[in-house]
């Protein structure tokens, strides 16, 4: 409709709304729980629930990401107005960020989102690698005698 | 103009599609903050019920000043003697068991007259707002399985008996999408902080989605299927309320509306005698649209400087270090540098013997 667009839904949620995290630290960064925000920043650029065509990476559960973004011809119909795909965690990074890369850019989705897009996927991916175990202490000192005298 | 309006998909109790409606003129309706939230502070206070401390507390004493001359301060004081409260202080609102500071009064000013129009205007501003999906998951509201905002409910779902048990009604919200926004609600719930707890205000909860039906034309047994569901209100379309459109002055209220009372909205705001559904003052709220419109565009300067352009003395630079800097400053340093005359030492051996005439002079006696 023609009495409101993203700018005026902005404007109108910008002061406060329920994805906005503040602090009380002063000059402390405005947060953002949106999952269609990239960089958690509350920001015009990366609020994603306001901008006509927004993308968002979460980690999907089976390893990988997945990508949501806004489809901006059905803007008022929650349910069917996204558009999700997964890339599993066996593909290697650099296809994921390929295609991030792609669906944020190409054919002019969002442009200005690409590195963030990108930085994100590639920030998920790192969360998900399986650390190496610590390796056993080997006891030192009383506790090496005591346990050498044990397996005696 | 009528026909250009967006139709509305209508859905039936089991969340299919069934028919559609035109989109009502108030959706259209400016969406104002501003209005909204100073109509909703007026309106607020008008379910205020007086409340004052007791006209005699702090001054149930026959306390009297002492006066000058008893190095004590002249604050009334308890007569009498053969108890501790004798000659303590009393009244004042630094005193022990004195009274308060302005005592507060059941006569203070508790309404607030909010004018018709501003509060149409808010209303219709309101509604327009609970048309916009992100500003109904900005106030909060779980829609993301929501098919449609607004969403419109097929009468037929609701009429007579359909929903007049909470088991049905709950079946019905869950069936168009609206599930996850009542199980917010019911996991929401808690205790008050402060004395509201003592003051019939114990819990405190999140709200749901606000029913909206035709009291003519659905009837008002589903009140009773809904009121049992936390968080979930109901209202009849024709006694719409800013206090539940827009809880606490903030926009996008998740309204569930039956398809008759949406059909009737559009009469309903006709009826209002001398009012008129506020315009929008700017035909086109997209900025960017705006901005990039032959018309702005045709009117504006052609930028300056080409794509890329180069900058002006904007940084001082240092010409030690930079030799092209140093050259333009010092075009003697090229032949300087090619020579290496930096590097020459001031070589011109023994120093030359001094003439005897002036050693002679100088040994005069």
């Amino acid at each position: 409709m023609s009495n409101v667009s993203a700018d005026l839904i902005w404007e109108v949620s910008r002061p406060y709304n329920s994805f906005l995290v503040q602090r009380k630290a002063g000059g402390a960064p405005r947060f953002s729980r949106d999952p269609l925000n990239l960089t958690n920043l509350h920001s015009r650029k990366y609020a994603g629930f306001v901008n006509d065509k927004a993308i968002g990476i979460v980690p999907n559960e089976k390893g990988g990401v997945q990508v949501i973004s806004k489809k901006p011809a059905s803007a008022n119909k929650p349910a069917s107005g996204v558009y999700k795909v997964t890339y599993g965690g066996n593909k290697t990074s650099r296809k994921t960020y390929k295609a991030v890369a792609n669906q944020a850019a190409k054919n002019g989705y969002r442009p200005d989102l690409r590195p963030a897009a990108v930085a994100r996927a590639s920030a998920i991916r790192r969360s998900q690698r399986s650390t190496k175990p610590d390796p056993v202490k080997k006891p030192r000192g009383a506790a090496a005698k005591r346990a050498a005298a044990d397996k005696q | 103009m009528a026909s250009q309006r967006p139709t509305i998909t209508v859905f039936s109790a089991e969340g299919k599609s069934a028919g559609s409606e035109v989109l009502p003129k108030v959706f259209s309706a400016p969406i104002r903050p501003d209005i909204v939230k100073h109509v909703h502070t007026g309106m607020a206070k008008n379910k205020r019920q007086p409340y004052s401390v007791s006209e005699k507390a702090g001054h149930q004493t026959s306390a009297e000043s002492w006066g000058t001359g008893r190095a004590v301060a002249r604050i009334p004081r308890v007569s009498g003697g053969g108890t501790h409260r004798a000659g303590q202080a009393a009244f004042g609102n630094m005193c022990r068991s004195g009274r308060m500071f302005a005592p507060t009064k059941i006569w203070r000013k508790w309404h607030v007259k909010v004018n018709q129009g501003q509060k149409r205007f808010a209303t219709a501003s309101a509604l327009a707002a609970s048309a916009v999906a992100p500003l109904l998951m900005a106030r909060g509201h779980q829609v993301a399985t929501v098919p449609e905002v607004p969403l419109v409910v097929d009468s037929a779902a609701v009429a007579g008996e359909a929903v007049s048990k909470t088991a049905s009604a709950l079946g019905l919200l869950k069936a168009v999408g609206a599930g996850p926004d009542v199980e917010k609600v019911k996991g929401s719930k808690k205790l008050r902080a402060g004395k509201g707890k003592l003051r019939g205000r114990r819990h405190r909860q999140r709200r749901g989605p606000l029913v909206v039906y035709s009291a003519e034309a659905d009837g008002k047994d589903l009140v009773k299927g809904f009121r049992n569901i936390p968080g979930v209100e109901t209202c009849p379309v024709d006694a719409l309320n800013l206090l539940q459109l827009a809880p606490g002055g903030h926009l996008g209220r998740f309204v569930i509306w039956t398809s008759a009372a949406i059909k009737q909205l559009d009469a309903i705001y006709d009826s209002k005698k001398g009012f008129f559904l506020p315009s929008n003052v700017v035909a086109q709220a997209d900025l960017s649209r705006l901005i990039n419109s032959s018309e702005i565009q045709s009117v504006l300067r052609a930028p300056k400087g080409d794509a890329r352009t180069k900058r002006g003395a904007v940084q001082k630079k240092n010409p030690l270090k930079n030799k092209q800097v140093q050259l333009r400053l010092n075009p003697y340093a090229a032949a300087f540098a090619k020579e290496k005359l930096g590097e020459l030492k001031a070589d011109e051996g023994k120093p030359k013997p001094v003439p005897a005439a002036f050693k002679e002079q100088l040994h005069e006696v």
